[in-house]
Protein backbone atom coordinates (compact mmCIF):
# COMPACT_ATOMS: atom_id res chain seq x y z
CA UNK A 1 0.00 0.00 0.00
CA UNK A 2 1.03 3.63 -0.40
CA UNK A 3 3.03 5.12 2.42
CA UNK A 4 0.80 7.21 4.62
CA UNK A 5 3.70 9.26 5.94
CA UNK A 6 5.14 12.30 4.20
CA UNK A 7 8.76 11.76 5.24
CA UNK A 8 9.90 14.97 3.56
CA UNK A 9 7.89 17.16 5.91
CA UNK A 10 8.21 15.01 9.02
CA UNK A 11 9.07 16.97 12.17
CA UNK A 12 11.13 15.52 15.02
CA UNK A 13 8.07 15.42 17.27
CA UNK A 14 6.03 13.52 14.67
CA UNK A 15 8.97 11.20 14.01
CA UNK A 16 9.27 10.39 17.71
CA UNK A 17 5.51 9.87 17.96
CA UNK A 18 5.62 7.50 14.98
CA UNK A 19 8.53 5.62 16.51
CA UNK A 20 6.54 5.18 19.73
CA UNK A 21 3.50 3.99 17.74
CA UNK A 22 5.66 1.50 15.83
CA UNK A 23 6.92 0.04 19.11
CA UNK A 24 3.38 -0.05 20.53
CA UNK A 25 2.07 -1.89 17.49
CA UNK A 26 4.86 -4.46 17.71
CA UNK A 27 4.30 -4.87 21.46
CA UNK A 28 0.58 -5.47 20.95
CA UNK A 29 1.19 -7.99 18.16
CA UNK A 30 3.67 -9.96 20.26
CA UNK A 31 1.23 -9.92 23.17
CA UNK A 32 -1.47 -11.17 20.82
CA UNK A 33 0.82 -13.93 19.52
CA UNK A 34 1.74 -14.89 23.09
CA UNK A 35 -1.94 -15.16 23.98
CA UNK A 36 -2.57 -17.30 20.87
CA UNK A 37 0.28 -19.62 21.83
CA UNK A 38 -0.98 -19.92 25.41
CA UNK A 39 -4.46 -20.67 24.09
CA UNK A 40 -2.98 -23.42 21.90
CA UNK A 41 -0.73 -24.92 24.58
CA UNK A 42 2.57 -23.76 23.10
CA UNK A 43 4.27 -22.29 26.18
CA UNK A 44 7.83 -21.99 24.81
CA UNK A 45 6.80 -19.82 21.86
CA UNK A 46 4.44 -17.90 24.15
CA UNK A 47 7.28 -17.12 26.56
CA UNK A 48 9.45 -15.89 23.71
CA UNK A 49 6.70 -13.64 22.33
CA UNK A 50 6.11 -12.25 25.85
CA UNK A 51 9.81 -11.43 26.05
CA UNK A 52 9.63 -9.65 22.70
CA UNK A 53 6.59 -7.69 23.88
CA UNK A 54 8.50 -6.61 27.00
CA UNK A 55 11.45 -5.48 24.88
CA UNK A 56 9.23 -3.51 22.50
CA UNK A 57 7.45 -1.90 25.45
CA UNK A 58 10.78 -0.93 27.02
CA UNK A 59 11.99 0.64 23.79
CA UNK A 60 8.65 2.42 23.38
CA UNK A 61 8.90 3.87 26.89
CA UNK A 62 12.42 5.16 26.21
CA UNK A 63 11.26 6.88 23.02
CA UNK A 64 8.19 8.29 24.77
CA UNK A 65 10.40 9.72 27.53
CA UNK A 66 12.57 11.45 24.92
CA UNK A 67 9.51 12.85 23.24
CA UNK A 68 8.14 14.08 26.53
CA UNK A 69 11.46 15.70 27.47
CA UNK A 70 11.68 17.55 24.15
CA UNK A 71 8.08 18.45 23.49
CA UNK A 72 6.25 18.05 26.78
CA UNK A 73 2.52 17.66 26.45
CA UNK A 74 2.15 19.01 22.91
CA UNK A 75 -0.66 16.92 21.37
CA UNK A 76 0.49 14.31 18.86
CA UNK A 77 -0.66 14.49 15.27
CA UNK A 78 0.75 11.12 14.21
CA UNK A 79 -1.77 8.28 14.42
CA UNK A 80 -1.80 4.51 14.19
CA UNK A 81 -3.57 4.83 10.84
CA UNK A 82 -0.26 6.09 9.40
CA UNK A 83 1.60 2.87 10.09
CA UNK A 84 0.99 -0.82 9.64
CA UNK A 85 3.18 -3.79 10.43
CA UNK A 86 6.43 -1.81 10.48
CA UNK A 87 8.01 -3.85 13.27
CA UNK A 88 5.09 -6.12 14.10
CA UNK A 89 5.23 -9.62 12.57
CA UNK A 90 2.61 -10.38 9.90
CA UNK A 91 -0.58 -11.88 11.31
CA UNK A 92 0.01 -15.19 9.57
CA UNK A 93 3.48 -15.69 11.05
CA UNK A 94 1.91 -17.32 14.10
CA UNK A 95 1.19 -21.02 13.85
CA UNK A 96 -0.37 -23.56 16.14
CA UNK A 97 2.32 -25.49 18.01
CA UNK A 98 5.09 -23.38 16.50
CA UNK A 99 8.55 -24.18 17.78
CA UNK A 100 10.70 -21.61 19.62
CA UNK A 101 12.93 -21.64 16.55
CA UNK A 102 10.08 -20.68 14.27
CA UNK A 103 8.93 -18.01 16.74
CA UNK A 104 12.39 -16.51 16.82
CA UNK A 105 12.64 -16.60 13.03
CA UNK A 106 9.34 -14.69 12.83
CA UNK A 107 10.75 -12.08 15.20
CA UNK A 108 13.98 -11.91 13.22
CA UNK A 109 12.04 -11.30 10.00
CA UNK A 110 10.12 -8.50 11.74
CA UNK A 111 13.31 -6.80 12.89
CA UNK A 112 14.61 -7.02 9.31
CA UNK A 113 11.32 -5.57 8.06
CA UNK A 114 11.64 -2.62 10.47
CA UNK A 115 15.24 -2.06 9.36
CA UNK A 116 14.07 -2.00 5.73
CA UNK A 117 11.38 0.56 6.64
CA UNK A 118 13.90 3.01 8.09
CA UNK A 119 16.35 2.44 5.23
CA UNK A 120 13.60 3.12 2.67
CA UNK A 121 12.45 6.27 4.50
CA UNK A 122 15.87 7.90 4.89
CA UNK A 123 16.38 9.28 1.34
CA UNK A 124 13.13 11.28 1.56
CA UNK A 125 13.85 12.87 4.96
CA UNK A 126 14.77 16.58 4.87
CA UNK A 127 15.00 17.44 8.58
CA UNK A 128 18.52 16.61 9.90
CA UNK A 129 17.22 15.79 13.41
CA UNK A 130 14.67 13.36 11.97
CA UNK A 131 17.39 11.87 9.79
CA UNK A 132 19.61 11.33 12.84
CA UNK A 133 16.73 9.69 14.71
CA UNK A 134 15.88 7.37 11.83
CA UNK A 135 19.54 6.41 11.42
CA UNK A 136 19.66 5.61 15.11
CA UNK A 137 16.47 3.53 14.86
CA UNK A 138 17.79 1.74 11.75
CA UNK A 139 20.98 0.81 13.60
CA UNK A 140 19.02 -0.37 16.61
CA UNK A 141 17.12 -2.78 14.39
CA UNK A 142 20.45 -4.32 13.37
CA UNK A 143 21.33 -4.67 17.05
CA UNK A 144 17.94 -6.29 17.77
CA UNK A 145 18.52 -8.77 14.94
CA UNK A 146 21.83 -9.72 16.54
CA UNK A 147 20.10 -10.30 19.88
CA UNK A 148 17.54 -12.64 18.29
CA UNK A 149 20.28 -14.45 16.37
CA UNK A 150 22.15 -15.00 19.64
CA UNK A 151 19.01 -16.54 21.18
CA UNK A 152 18.53 -18.70 18.08
CA UNK A 153 22.08 -20.00 18.36
CA UNK A 154 21.37 -21.19 21.92
CA UNK A 155 18.58 -23.51 20.76
CA UNK A 156 19.19 -27.25 20.46
CA UNK A 157 19.37 -28.64 16.90
CA UNK A 158 16.11 -28.72 14.94
CA UNK A 159 14.03 -31.88 15.52
CA UNK A 160 13.12 -32.05 11.84
CA UNK A 161 9.43 -32.03 12.71
CA UNK A 162 7.24 -29.47 11.02
CA UNK A 163 4.55 -27.47 12.84
CA UNK A 164 2.19 -28.78 10.17
CA UNK A 165 2.72 -32.31 11.53
CA UNK A 166 0.57 -31.33 14.49
CA UNK A 167 -2.35 -29.90 12.52
CA UNK A 168 -5.43 -32.01 11.85
CA UNK A 169 -5.84 -33.26 8.32
CA UNK A 170 -8.88 -31.99 6.43
CA UNK A 171 -11.79 -34.38 6.67
CA UNK A 172 -15.23 -34.67 5.14
CA UNK A 173 -18.22 -34.50 7.48
CA UNK B 1 -27.41 8.28 21.70
CA UNK B 2 -23.70 8.76 21.21
CA UNK B 3 -21.65 9.43 24.26
CA UNK B 4 -19.34 12.39 24.40
CA UNK B 5 -16.36 10.54 25.86
CA UNK B 6 -13.68 9.14 23.58
CA UNK B 7 -13.26 5.42 23.17
CA UNK B 8 -10.14 3.46 22.38
CA UNK B 9 -9.82 0.24 20.43
CA UNK B 10 -9.22 -1.71 23.66
CA UNK B 11 -12.63 -0.63 24.99
CA UNK B 12 -14.27 -2.91 22.42
CA UNK B 13 -12.10 -5.93 23.24
CA UNK B 14 -13.79 -8.51 25.44
CA UNK B 15 -12.06 -10.75 27.98
CA UNK B 16 -12.78 -13.82 25.88
CA UNK B 17 -9.64 -15.18 24.21
CA UNK B 18 -10.07 -16.01 20.52
CA UNK B 19 -9.70 -19.71 19.76
CA UNK B 20 -8.99 -19.21 16.08
CA UNK B 21 -5.92 -21.00 14.76
CA UNK B 22 -2.82 -18.88 15.34
CA UNK B 23 -2.09 -16.95 12.18
CA UNK B 24 -5.77 -16.78 11.14
CA UNK B 25 -6.69 -13.63 9.23
CA UNK B 26 -9.69 -13.15 11.50
CA UNK B 27 -7.36 -11.88 14.26
CA UNK B 28 -6.66 -8.86 12.11
CA UNK B 29 -10.34 -8.41 11.24
CA UNK B 30 -11.34 -8.15 14.88
CA UNK B 31 -8.54 -5.60 15.41
CA UNK B 32 -9.83 -3.65 12.40
CA UNK B 33 -13.31 -3.68 13.91
CA UNK B 34 -12.00 -2.46 17.30
CA UNK B 35 -10.23 0.43 15.58
CA UNK B 36 -13.23 1.31 13.41
CA UNK B 37 -15.59 1.29 16.39
CA UNK B 38 -13.19 3.47 18.38
CA UNK B 39 -13.13 5.95 15.51
CA UNK B 40 -16.95 5.94 15.37
CA UNK B 41 -17.02 6.46 19.13
CA UNK B 42 -20.32 4.79 20.00
CA UNK B 43 -20.21 3.08 23.41
CA UNK B 44 -20.31 -0.74 23.31
CA UNK B 45 -23.82 -0.88 24.79
CA UNK B 46 -25.14 0.98 21.73
CA UNK B 47 -23.78 -1.66 19.35
CA UNK B 48 -25.31 -5.02 18.40
CA UNK B 49 -23.12 -7.52 16.61
CA UNK B 50 -24.76 -10.55 15.01
CA UNK B 51 -23.10 -13.49 13.29
CA UNK B 52 -24.00 -16.84 11.79
CA UNK B 53 -21.99 -20.03 12.20
CA UNK B 54 -18.38 -20.70 11.30
CA UNK B 55 -14.88 -19.81 12.51
CA UNK B 56 -15.37 -16.13 11.73
CA UNK B 57 -18.83 -16.07 13.30
CA UNK B 58 -17.21 -16.30 16.72
CA UNK B 59 -16.28 -12.67 16.30
CA UNK B 60 -19.09 -10.96 18.30
CA UNK B 61 -17.87 -12.76 21.43
CA UNK B 62 -14.51 -11.07 21.15
CA UNK B 63 -16.06 -7.62 21.34
CA UNK B 64 -17.77 -5.82 24.20
CA UNK B 65 -20.80 -5.03 22.02
CA UNK B 66 -24.06 -6.93 22.48
CA UNK B 67 -23.38 -10.12 20.56
CA UNK B 68 -25.46 -12.88 19.05
CA UNK B 69 -23.70 -15.91 17.52
CA UNK B 70 -26.87 -17.07 15.81
CA UNK B 71 -27.88 -19.76 13.33
CA UNK B 72 -26.00 -20.80 10.18
CA UNK B 73 -26.66 -18.28 7.43
CA UNK B 74 -29.17 -16.27 9.44
CA UNK B 75 -27.11 -13.36 10.72
CA UNK B 76 -28.77 -10.89 8.35
CA UNK B 77 -32.47 -11.55 9.15
CA UNK B 78 -31.66 -11.41 12.86
CA UNK B 79 -29.65 -8.21 12.44
CA UNK B 80 -32.55 -6.78 10.45
CA UNK B 81 -34.99 -7.59 13.26
CA UNK B 82 -32.71 -5.95 15.80
CA UNK B 83 -32.36 -2.81 13.69
CA UNK B 84 -36.12 -2.52 13.18
CA UNK B 85 -36.88 -3.11 16.83
CA UNK B 86 -34.23 -0.67 18.03
CA UNK B 87 -33.19 1.66 15.19
CA UNK B 88 -30.87 3.64 17.44
CA UNK B 89 -28.49 0.70 17.75
CA UNK B 90 -25.45 0.49 15.53
CA UNK B 91 -25.91 -2.96 14.00
CA UNK B 92 -23.10 -5.06 12.57
CA UNK B 93 -23.46 -8.47 10.98
CA UNK B 94 -20.58 -10.80 10.19
CA UNK B 95 -19.78 -14.28 9.01
CA UNK B 96 -17.81 -16.30 6.54
CA UNK B 97 -18.24 -16.82 2.82
CA UNK B 98 -20.08 -20.09 3.38
CA UNK B 99 -22.44 -18.54 5.89
CA UNK B 100 -23.09 -15.51 3.71
CA UNK B 101 -23.09 -16.85 0.16
CA UNK B 102 -24.25 -20.45 0.52
CA UNK B 103 -26.83 -21.15 3.20
CA UNK B 104 -27.43 -17.45 3.86
CA UNK B 105 -27.08 -16.26 0.27
CA UNK B 106 -30.78 -15.68 -0.22
CA UNK B 107 -31.00 -13.12 2.56
CA UNK B 108 -28.51 -10.64 1.17
CA UNK B 109 -30.70 -9.56 -1.75
CA UNK B 110 -33.57 -8.63 0.54
CA UNK B 111 -31.53 -6.56 2.95
CA UNK B 112 -30.04 -4.74 0.00
CA UNK B 113 -33.38 -3.99 -1.67
CA UNK B 114 -34.81 -2.79 1.64
CA UNK B 115 -31.63 -0.84 2.36
CA UNK B 116 -31.49 -1.68 6.05
CA UNK B 117 -28.84 0.39 7.85
CA UNK B 118 -26.53 -2.50 8.71
CA UNK B 119 -22.86 -3.11 8.01
CA UNK B 120 -22.23 -6.65 6.83
CA UNK B 121 -18.66 -7.92 7.09
CA UNK B 122 -17.83 -11.17 5.32
CA UNK B 123 -14.57 -12.86 6.23
CA UNK B 124 -13.95 -14.59 2.96
CA UNK B 125 -11.39 -17.40 3.19
CA UNK B 126 -12.71 -19.52 0.30
CA UNK B 127 -13.05 -22.63 2.46
CA UNK B 128 -15.18 -24.13 5.21
CA UNK B 129 -12.54 -23.97 7.92
CA UNK B 130 -14.53 -24.87 11.04
CA UNK B 131 -15.65 -28.17 9.53
CA UNK B 132 -12.11 -28.90 8.34
CA UNK B 133 -11.64 -27.80 4.79
CA UNK B 134 -14.57 -28.43 2.50
CA UNK B 135 -15.29 -26.55 -0.73
CA UNK B 136 -17.08 -23.25 -0.08
CA UNK B 137 -19.10 -21.04 -2.45
CA UNK B 138 -16.11 -18.78 -3.10
CA UNK B 139 -13.54 -21.61 -3.58
CA UNK B 140 -11.83 -21.28 -6.93
CA UNK B 141 -12.63 -23.67 -9.75
CA UNK B 142 -10.20 -26.57 -9.74
CA UNK B 143 -9.57 -26.28 -6.00
CA UNK B 144 -8.73 -29.61 -4.41
CA UNK B 145 -10.36 -30.14 -1.02
CA UNK B 146 -11.63 -33.13 0.92
CA UNK B 147 -14.97 -32.73 -0.87
CA UNK B 148 -13.45 -32.09 -4.30
CA UNK B 149 -10.68 -34.66 -4.55
CA UNK B 150 -10.20 -34.15 -8.27
CA UNK B 151 -10.68 -30.39 -8.21
CA UNK B 152 -13.82 -28.30 -7.98
CA UNK B 153 -15.99 -28.27 -11.08
CA UNK B 154 -17.97 -25.25 -9.88
CA UNK B 155 -17.48 -21.59 -10.66
CA UNK B 156 -17.09 -19.54 -7.48
CA UNK B 157 -19.57 -16.92 -6.35
CA UNK B 158 -18.17 -13.43 -6.84
CA UNK B 159 -19.31 -11.68 -3.61
CA UNK B 160 -18.52 -8.19 -4.90
CA UNK B 161 -20.45 -8.56 -8.15
CA UNK B 162 -23.26 -10.30 -6.28
CA UNK B 163 -23.96 -7.36 -3.97
CA UNK B 164 -23.29 -4.74 -6.64
CA UNK B 165 -25.78 -6.41 -8.96
CA UNK B 166 -28.46 -6.31 -6.26
CA UNK B 167 -27.86 -2.58 -5.83
CA UNK B 168 -25.96 -2.32 -2.54
CA UNK B 169 -25.20 1.32 -1.76
CA UNK B 170 -21.78 0.64 -0.25
CA UNK B 171 -19.42 -2.10 -1.38
CA UNK B 172 -15.79 -2.40 -0.30
CA UNK B 173 -13.00 -4.92 0.10
CA UNK B 174 -10.20 -5.14 2.66
CA UNK B 175 -7.55 -7.59 3.80
CA UNK B 176 -5.09 -8.19 6.65
CA UNK B 177 -2.32 -6.96 4.33
CA UNK B 178 -3.38 -3.45 5.34
CA UNK B 179 -4.94 -3.22 8.79
CA UNK B 180 -5.11 0.58 8.86
CA UNK B 181 -6.87 0.53 5.49
CA UNK B 182 -9.21 -2.20 6.72
CA UNK B 183 -10.16 -0.18 9.81
CA UNK B 184 -10.78 2.92 7.69
CA UNK B 185 -12.92 0.91 5.24
CA UNK B 186 -15.02 -0.62 8.03
CA UNK B 187 -15.43 2.83 9.59
CA UNK B 188 -16.61 4.27 6.27
CA UNK B 189 -19.02 1.36 5.84
CA UNK B 190 -20.51 1.93 9.30
CA UNK B 191 -20.90 5.63 8.60
CA UNK B 192 -22.73 4.93 5.32
CA UNK B 193 -26.48 5.44 5.88
CA UNK B 194 -27.80 2.13 4.54
CA UNK B 195 -26.75 -1.41 3.81
CA UNK B 196 -22.97 -1.56 3.57
CA UNK B 197 -20.98 -4.61 2.54
CA UNK B 198 -17.31 -5.23 3.26
CA UNK B 199 -15.65 -8.35 1.86
CA UNK B 200 -12.48 -9.13 3.77
CA UNK B 201 -10.02 -11.59 2.29
CA UNK B 202 -9.09 -13.32 5.51
CA UNK B 203 -6.63 -16.18 4.99
CA UNK B 204 -7.24 -19.60 6.51
CA UNK B 205 -3.81 -20.71 7.70
CA UNK B 206 -4.84 -24.29 8.25
CA UNK B 207 -6.78 -25.19 5.10
CA UNK B 208 -6.04 -22.21 2.84
CA UNK B 209 -3.68 -22.39 -0.09
CA UNK B 210 -0.27 -20.73 -0.06
CA UNK B 211 -1.32 -18.06 -2.58
CA UNK B 212 -4.15 -17.02 -0.26
CA UNK B 213 -1.89 -16.28 2.70
CA UNK B 214 -0.78 -12.74 3.53
CA UNK B 215 2.34 -12.80 1.37
CA UNK B 216 0.34 -14.11 -1.59
CA UNK B 217 -2.35 -11.50 -1.03
CA UNK B 218 0.23 -8.72 -0.82
CA UNK B 219 1.50 -9.75 -4.24
CA UNK B 220 -1.90 -9.21 -5.87
CA UNK B 221 -3.07 -6.20 -3.81
CA UNK B 222 -3.96 -2.96 -5.52
CA UNK B 223 -5.44 0.10 -3.87
CA UNK B 224 -8.57 1.32 -5.66
CA UNK B 225 -7.70 4.87 -4.64
CA UNK B 226 -4.28 4.62 -6.24
CA UNK B 227 -5.84 3.17 -9.38
CA UNK B 228 -7.85 6.40 -9.58
CA UNK B 229 -11.16 4.56 -9.25
CA UNK B 230 -14.17 6.79 -8.71
CA UNK B 231 -16.29 5.07 -6.03
CA UNK B 232 -19.40 6.87 -7.28
CA UNK B 233 -19.19 5.00 -10.60
CA UNK B 234 -21.15 1.78 -10.15
CA UNK B 235 -20.37 0.36 -13.58
CA UNK B 236 -16.65 0.95 -13.11
CA UNK B 237 -16.99 -0.81 -9.75
CA UNK B 238 -18.62 -3.80 -11.44
CA UNK B 239 -15.87 -3.86 -14.02
CA UNK B 240 -13.19 -3.96 -11.31
CA UNK B 241 -15.16 -6.49 -9.27
CA UNK B 242 -14.88 -8.97 -12.14
CA UNK B 243 -11.24 -9.45 -11.19
CA UNK B 244 -12.20 -11.01 -7.84
CA UNK B 245 -9.93 -14.01 -7.27
CA UNK B 246 -7.21 -12.77 -9.63
CA UNK B 247 -6.46 -9.38 -8.10
CA UNK B 248 -7.08 -8.05 -4.64
CA UNK B 249 -8.55 -4.58 -5.03
CA UNK B 250 -8.63 -2.84 -1.68
CA UNK B 251 -10.87 0.06 -0.71
CA UNK B 252 -14.31 1.27 -1.70
CA UNK B 253 -15.70 -0.14 -4.96
CA UNK B 254 -18.96 1.73 -4.78
CA UNK B 255 -20.55 4.32 -2.53
CA UNK B 256 -23.88 5.70 -3.64
CA UNK B 257 -23.51 9.49 -3.63
CA UNK B 258 -27.24 9.84 -3.07
CA UNK B 259 -28.14 7.14 -0.54
CA UNK B 260 -31.74 5.97 -0.67
CA UNK B 261 -33.84 6.27 2.50
CA UNK B 262 -33.26 3.31 4.77
CA UNK B 263 -36.04 0.82 5.47
CA UNK B 264 -35.74 1.45 9.21
CA UNK B 265 -36.27 5.18 8.64
CA UNK B 266 -39.27 4.48 6.39
CA UNK B 267 -40.77 2.18 9.01
CA UNK B 268 -40.42 4.89 11.63
CA UNK B 269 -42.02 7.41 9.27
CA UNK B 270 -44.92 5.06 8.60
CA UNK B 271 -45.34 4.37 12.31
CA UNK B 272 -45.48 8.08 13.05
CA UNK B 273 -48.04 8.62 10.32
CA UNK B 274 -50.31 5.77 11.38
CA UNK B 275 -50.01 6.49 15.08
CA UNK B 276 -52.05 9.68 14.61
CA UNK B 277 -55.21 7.65 13.97
CA UNK B 278 -54.24 4.71 16.13
CA UNK B 279 -56.57 3.50 18.84
CA UNK B 280 -55.37 3.74 22.43
CA UNK B 281 -54.02 0.46 23.78
CA UNK B 282 -57.08 -0.22 25.96
CA UNK B 283 -59.36 -0.02 22.91
CA UNK B 284 -57.30 -2.23 20.63
CA UNK B 285 -59.85 -5.08 20.80
CA UNK B 286 -62.40 -2.80 19.15
CA UNK B 287 -60.67 -3.56 15.89
CA UNK B 288 -61.87 -7.15 16.11
CA UNK B 289 -65.38 -6.55 17.41
CA UNK B 290 -68.10 -6.29 14.83
CA UNK B 291 -70.31 -3.31 15.39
Amino acid sequence: MAPRIDFASLSLMDALDLAVLIEEEAQERYEEFAAQMEQHRTPEAAAFFRLMAINEAKHGRELAARRSQLFGGVPATATRAMIFDVEAPDYDEARAFMSPRRAMKAALASEAKAHAFFVAALPAIQNPEVRALFEELRDEEVYHQELVKTELAKLPPDSGLSDEDFVDEPTAQ
Amino acid sequence: MSATCEFQAKDYKSDLKPIWCPGCGDFSVVQGIYRALAAIGRPPHEIAFVSGIGCSSRIPGYTTAYGFNSVHGRSLPIAQGIKLANPDLLVLAAGGDGDGFSIGGGHIAHLIRRNIDITYIVMDNQIYGLTKGQLSPTSQKGRVTCTSRYGSMENPVNPLLYVLAYGAGFVAQASPTDLAGMAATIEEAIRYPGFAFVNIQSPCVTYGEEAQQIKGLKAISESLKELGHNPEDRLAAMDLAQHYGEKLHLGVFYKNPEPQPTYDALVRERQALLSKDALPKERILDLFIKK
